[in-house]
């Protein structure tokens, strides 16, 4: 990579994880609820497309910023890029997508959001998220979904 | 008032972005993420109505179908891909075959709509154009105008039902309308502004006279638009901003013969408009023309949106006929008559009114399904309380 777009990243720590023991499930019983703890769990380790640090690590994710209504089945991940001007907030808002369409049920209408007034082009970047059309699109790109595949490699 | 589900139409192995009534109405083409086509048809010997799958067009598009079109003689399909191509299919005695490619756009193919009078094919995509394709002997087409005047991808293309006019829709929040004019295309007028949509246009489509359009967005609301003249030239105004029913995306939007709106949304739903007062709801159905006069309100937001819009060439004179006969009347006054909840159970992608059975509508969802369903009017519902 030529130049990057925050040479310097503020890296924090990676939480002490509340993980919950592994699911008993009856077949057809009571489900537990998903919260947004659980979609933090999906989305913390994705790896930043330019720094070999996880979203959680330079808090571009948060659960504070993860709302979620598990009755009304929807989940709204709001992200905070690094620097305002960030090139790869895209491709960012992409990995979390793909990751949540692959690890939650597909009930769940998911909205990635920029966190308000993060980014440059906020609305832009909120509009390309928000439209399946162009994701299916890019999940078709070989290229991209490359790229894609591995941010989302370190989060399995 | 209701919906009631006729049939799930299995097979497709993933996402159904659309669906699309054969001329006659009778066989249905599909297609959707699994890159195939699916053709449904209805099985003459079954007692009940059924449909089943009479073939499966595959091996020619290398990602997703994202849209299918006849041609006016029901013979041919025109299928639209992501992998920036569309194909022609031909079929006889129930073999169909890929007779040919239409290649040229530099990216995903969203659209493509074969004009009423069977000669060309408007086609649309993610490289922001549209393009314009004759039919010449031999199966070859020949491109006969490519327009750039979208700063967007181009999500729909749709032919006005007397094909003089062209409809483009957008994810740069227009509705473009597009005249032939000395052998080339010309934007006649742009749909934006104080009177548009908010986000992406979808789709868009025409009332059976095709005075009228309603378009569908990302901005969840519907907009009718009817067109009158002004000052000797046709314009297409706001009539009335359908908002509120919608709590995500609307996709897909058909408008029946019978005066029927149907759309399909992101939050599932299938939502069924029509005129306000029983009256103008049985003339529809009854086929007729016409219905209630417009009120007063949409006459004043008329008058505002007339106003508005930014000023461009006018289209020509060719609604001349359905000008005097009334443009203004009627359509104003939709109101929701039924919303059908988890039509599908994950978003629904498209919608679209059977050409000759006006009580028919098929849907297609994320799930993968296709759905056909019957309308009930109130008086069918009394009617089967009753009985």
């Amino acid at each position: 990579m030529a130049e990057l777009i925050n040479p310097a990243p503020v890296v924090h720590q990676r939480k002490e994880t509340r993980r919950r023991p592994e699911r008993q499930q009856a077949d057809g019983e009571e489900r537990e609820p998903i919260d947004a703890l659980e979609v933090f769990e999906h989305i913390r380790d994705i790896t930043d497309p330019e720094h070999p640090y996880t979203l959680e690590q330079l808090s571009v994710v948060s659960e504070e910023a993860i709302q979620v209504d598990d009755a009304a089945g929807s989940v709204r991940v709001q992200f905070m890029p690094t620097v305002e001007h960030c090139s790869m907030a895209t491709l960012i808002g992409l990995c979390i997508r793909v990751k949540l369409l692959r690890a939650l049920p597909p009930r769940f209408k998911t909205d990635i959001l920029l966190a308000p007034g993060s980014h440059a082009s906020e609305a832009a970047v909120n509009k390309q998220l928000a439209d399946k059309e162009r994701v299916a699109a890019a999940l078709e790109n070989p290229n991209l979904l490359q790229m894609v595949d591995r941010c989302l490699g370190s989060s399995l | 008032m209701s919906l009631e589900e006729v049939q799930s139409l299995e097979g497709h192995t993933d996402r159904v972005w659309q669906v699309s009534w054969s001329p006659s109405g009778d066989m249905l083409a599909s297609c959707g993420g699994d890159r195939t086509v699916r053709i449904w048809a209805r099985d003459g010997a079954a007692l009940v109505e059924r449909w089943r799958c009479v073939a499966v067009l595959e091996d020619t598009h290398s990602r997703t179908i994202r849209s299918c079109s006849w041609s006016p003689d029901g013979r041919q399909l025109a299928t639209a891909s992501f992998d920036r191509t569309i194909a022609i299919w031909r079929h006889a005695g129930g073999v169909w075959e890929n007779v040919a490619m239409l290649e040229g756009h530099e990216s995903e193919v969203k659209e493509v709509a074969w004009a009423p009078n069977g000669s060309l094919i408007a086609t649309c995509s993610r490289d922001k154009t549209v393009w314009l394709w004759e039919a010449a002997p031999g199966n070859e087409y020949e491109v006969v105008d490519v327009k750039h005047g979208h700063s967007q991808d181009v999500k729909t293309v749709h032919w006005h039902p007397r094909g003089e006019v062209l409809v483009s829709a957008s994810y740069d929040d227009t509705i473009k309308l597009w005249v032939e004019e000395d052998d080339e295309w010309i934007c006649a007028q742009t749909l934006a502004g104080p009177t548009g949509h908010m986000s992406t246009v979808w789709e868009v489509a025409f009332d059976a006279a095709g005075q009228h359009m309603v378009s569908c967005s990302d901005d969840c609301t519907l907009k009718l638009w009817a067109c009158r003249k002004e000052a000797g030239e046709l314009r297409w105004r706001l009539l009335s901003t359908l908002g509120g029913y919608h709590d995500r995306t609307i996709f897909s939007v058909d408008w029946s013969k019978a005066g029927l709106i149907a759309s399909g949304a992101a939050d599932n739903a299938i939502r069924i408009f029509g005129e306000e007062g029983a009256a103008a709801a049985a003339a529809a159905a009854a086929g007729e023309a016409g219905g209630a006069p417009a009120a007063a309100a949409d006459e004043e937001a008329l008058a505002a949106a007339a106003d508005a819009t930014a000023a461009e060439p006018g289209l020509r004179d060719i609604f001349m006929q359905q000008a005097h006969s009334g443009c203004s009347g009627g359509v104003g006054s939709f109101r929701l008559l039924c919303k059908r909840e988890q039509a599908h159970p994950l978003d629904v992608n498209c919608v679209r009114w059977h050409p000759t059975d006006h009580t028919l509508l098929a849907s297609a969802g994320d799930d993968a399904c296709i759905k056909l369903w019957r309308w009930r009017p109130a008086g069918a519902d009394a009617a089967a309380a009753g009985a």
